[in-house]
């Protein structure tokens, strides 16, 4: 399901996300037989100490998100825990975790109920045994800092004092939460809990695992995509020294290159083993492989993006409101424009990497994945093993964005731990990371617009076509359904509106990306639609206010309403924060988007510099969230400030080129990213509310585009309407 | 094959690899000092970034026999005797997001700072421009330098 989600399947599960969760909530007491001497495990992810120290289980990836500090955050809340002695362990792949994947910013949103309802549970377990032992009713007693206090009487009793009455209580099949007013650690500003080890140099990534007996790997595979080998000279290979085999990585032998969505099988090539990565870089280098290109499409960028705009006119209505060829005909002008966007790699700083030890039909793994049900699912059906023969750490991860979704790299990694019969580090170099990337779709945007007389928008028109993630590599699906659907913004917003897919095939790999198909469409609708305000002689957000309407409860489908209230609110804030109205300089501009995204409001101005020559310097973004409650400030804040960043990197430099059936970028000087001297100052505002929190990792990203493209315009009159910016 | 000595956070290691293999992976896979990152292999991304004789170099494309000459400073030699205060700035402001990035970060911060207390914008820009955080730390990163400046004129 996960490699798939589409955004039907993503807003179904927020709308439901209460209750169906905490009724499936399977965290249950160990039932102890006897009292324990020592700590006791109220749950798989709390433990107790009696020094007094909690220790509380991360159970999601942790890749950048702050996830690892997050959960626990709200464990600890509910639990009345007292911080500065709790300790987060990394929990391994477990089923008994629940959902334990990183992505598409349901992290919080899946496991805010989950983690309240196990740290209430035990809780209510440990004002149960104060109760008997302070002889108090426990209406009367309520849980803080790691104690059990009863405030009439001021008296408290430590946890660590009543881990033995405790333990011998089952937990309660439901409980109440605690009231939000009454939140002592939720919403401040907690420093990550991995943050000592990670400024020492101490933290371990799946790259920096060391084993007895292990052996260092890496690949040099098929540039072309889906191409095979037809014969190799490992000859010089072999003599590098620290060499110790040459295996080939033959995808038939395994199921060929797909194994169902959430289990892709590994790219076909050469893997070097040695005695250390250096010596199988080396080695890799010296490779001399004929490939087997017989089944490429040979595509290149240009005839690819040829075909998805002829694939305009050739579409499926995935949203029909009114009648658009009415408004057309009536309007007194349509106005058009298309728009473009490029493939886009994730290049996250750590390289693809896995160490696995295959060894004895027992499968240990330490993988940076988001994913590690796709994962076990993955070894089950390359090698038939049973859950119970695979082992699955999950230490720290280098950045993720969607690119650690995809398992191929651990296949690869199992291959060869399999056939060494050894531990196995196999380290992808970064050309390999940026050729065999599962890309951002690239994508071509027809808008049209039905204006009336008094410039107001009758009708709306958004073609979008491209090769669909859904549809990548043999998949089967809906293609729209990843790329443009019925939700898609301004749905329920005009009269007469119609969203259309045209959908080609390619055989450029294709996957999630942060923000994935809203970071396409929002460049096409915001770019659009500060078109529309100049036209019309507005302000920009003055036309966008005026196009939403007054603030309600607008339908989009079936059940699920767009609260615009929530959206208007961001929006005016962030025109106060950003000094909207006032005037900038010659050849500065300030540009104007906002959006929802996994359940947030987000609205971002960003404003820039344009010299002479056209180079552009981002000076500032302003940006105000209602992501509901804030979990974390501190980490809240990094998510917002870094989807920004990612969101305009992106739209500066980001551009992934294909020619022959091979992606042309290998590596940081032709696939750009921001530097720090690039980096705009960015000021945070966070609506504080106490409705449920939402999504945070993508939400930041879709704006930042289209703001930065529509101040480039207010500095120059230059309208961007195909990304990247640095070649328009 | 030859062997050479390197001088490795004030400790001399007599280390056994062909004349080209670059510092990083000497670093890594020999002496499992592993602060140190790989990130490209080019000297493009700064991931791996160490200080040699005090300056910040990208270990990835620096020989071991080009590293002889003088101290080789990691992300552990860094914090041999505590933190510095570079690092109490970091933590301050809670910077890594995903952190792989964060010991060149630090490492080419503290070259900075070991030469010039006080750095404009401009001179942070210019040593930290080597360095990619894919995150998009950068807001904080420069806030922990000026506040590390500060610390250490106390």
């Amino acid at each position: 399901m996960i490699n798939t989600l589409d955004r039907r399947t993503f807003i179904k599960l927020t709308a439901s996300a209460s209750g169906a969760l905490v009724a499936g909530v399977s965290f249950q007491s160990c039932a102890p037989e006897k009292l324990p001497a020592t700590a006791h495990e109220f749950s798989p992810l709390i433990k107790i100490d009696t020094d007094g120290w909690i220790t509380l289980i991360a159970k999601n990836p942790e890749i950048g998100q702050g996830i690892k500090t997050a959960l626990p955050i709200i464990l600890a809340e509910e639990l009345g825990a007292n911080w500065k002695k709790v300790k987060v362990e990394q929990g391994d792949y477990d089923k008994g975790y629940e959902e334990q994947w990183a992505g598409g910013s349901y992290a919080i949103i899946l496991n805010w109920d989950l983690m309240r309802t196990a740290g209430a549970k035990v809780r209510h377990v440990l004002i149960q045994a104060a109760s008997n032992k302070m002889n108090r009713p426990v209406s009367e007693l309520s849980t803080i800092n790691s104690e059990v206090l009863h405030i009439k009487s001021g008296n408290s009793l430590p946890f660590k004092e009543l881990i033995a009455e405790a333990s011998q209580i089952t937990l309660p099949e439901s409980v109440e939460f605690k009231p939000i007013t009454s939140f002592e650690i939720v919403g401040k500003n907690i420093p990550q809990v991995d943050l000592y080890k990670q400024v020492s140099g101490e933290i371990k990534y799946s790259i920096d695992v060391k084993l007895p007996g292990m052996v260092y790997a890496t690949v040099s595979k098929n540039p072309v995509f889906e191409g095979g080998v037809s014969s190799y000279d490992d000859t010089v290979t072999r003599s590098v020294n620290g060499v110790i085999d040459i295996i080939e990585l033959d995808n038939k032998a395994y199921g060929g290159r797909l194994i169902g969505p959430n289990s892709p099988n590994f790219v076909n090539g050469i893997a070097v083993i040695a005695n250390s990565t250096w010596s199988a870089f080396k080695g890799a280098e010296k490779l001399k492989v004929e490939w087997n290109n017989a089944d490429s499409r040979k595509e290149n960028t240009e005839g690819i993006f040829e075909g998805f705009h002829s694939q305009l006119t050739s579409t499926s209505i995935e949203r029909k409101d009114g009648n658009i060829d009415i408004a057309k005909r009536r309007a007194v002008s349509n106005v058009e424009a298309v728009y473009e966007v490029p493939f886009l790699a994730h290049v996250t700083m750590e390289p693809m990497n896995c160490t696995i030890d295959y060894r004895d039909d027992f499968c240990e793994v330490w993988a940076p994945t988001q994913n590690p049900e796709a994962l076990q699912d993955g070894l089950i059906k390359l090698f038939g093993l049973k859950p119970e023969q695979i082992k699955i750490h999950l230490p720290r991860i280098g950045g993720a964005f969607g690119r650690r979704f995809y398992v191929d790299y651990a296949m690869d990694a199992a291959v060869l731990s399999k056939k060494m019969k050894k531990p196995v580090k196999l380290t992808w170099t970064r050309e390999e990371d940026i050729k065999h990337d599962w890309y951002r779709p690239a994508s071509v945007h027809k808008m049209n617009a039905s204006l009336d007389k008094k410039g107001k928008v009758t009708g709306w028109q958004h073609i979008l076509s491209n090769a669909s993630r859904k549809t990548s590599l043999g998949r089967e699906g809906n293609p729209a359904g990843t790329e443009i659907d019925e939700y898609e913004f301004p749905a329920g917003f005009i009269p007469n509106l119609q969203l259309e897919y045209g959908h080609v095939l390619s055989d450029v790999p294709l996957g999630q990306w942060r923000a994935v198909g809203h970071s396409a469409t929002a460049f096409a609708v915001h770019s659009f639609l500060d078109e529309l305000a100049i036209l019309n002689n507005m302000d920009t957000i003055d036309y966008f206010l005026e196009f939403l309407g007054p603030a309600r409860m607008v339908p989009v489908v079936d059940d699920y309403k767009f609260d615009l209230e929530r959206l208007i609110l961001v929006i005016e804030k962030v025109r106060l924060n950003s000094n909207w109205d006032t005037v900038l300089p010659e050849g500065h501009g300030r540009g104007f988007a906002a959006c929802k995204d996994s359940g947030s409001f987000i609205a971002e101005v960003v404003t820039v510099r344009v010299d002479k020559n056209g180079k552009v310097k981002i000076l500032k973004v302003d940006a105000v969230v209602d992501c509901g409650m804030v979990i974390n400030h501190s980490g809240a804040e990094a998510q917002v400030q870094g989807g920004i960043l990612e969101g305009l990197s992106a739209a500066l430099y980001g551009e992934i080129t294909v020619n022959e059936g091979a992606t042309l970028q290998s590596n940081f000087h032709d696939y750009q990213w921001m530097r720090m001297g690039e980096a705009p100052d960015i000021h945070v505002e966070f609506i504080k509310n106490e409705l449920p929190p939402r999504g945070l990792g993508e939400p930041p990203l879709p704006p930042a585009a289209p703001a930065l493209a529509n101040a480039i315009f207010a500095a120059t009159g230059q309208r961007i309407r195909k990304l990247p910016i640095n070649k328009s | 094959m030859p062997s050479f000595t390197l001088t490795i956070n004030n400790d001399k290691k007599v280390i056994s690899a062909e004349p080209e293999t670059p510092l990083l992976w000497v670093l890594r896979d020999i002496l499992d000092l592993t602060g140190t990152k790989f990130g490209c292999g080019k000297g493009l991304c700064g991931s791996c970034t160490i200080l040699y004789k005090g300056n910040s170099v990208r270990s990835c494309t620096l020989t071991i026999a080009a590293a002889l000459e003088g101290n080789i400073t990691t992300i552990e030699g860094l914090s041999e005797e505590g933190l510095q205060p570079i690092q109490e700035a970091w933590m301050e402001l809670d910077v890594p997001q995903c952190g792989y990035c964060q010991s060149g970060q630090i490492m080419a911060a503290s070259a900075l700072l070991s030469k010039n207390t006080r750095p404009s914008d401009d001179e942070i820009n210019r040593a930290m421009a080597g360095i990619i955080c894919r995150c998009g730390t950068y807001v904080r990163i420069k806030k922990a330098i000026q506040l590390a400046a500060n610390k250490l004129e106390e």
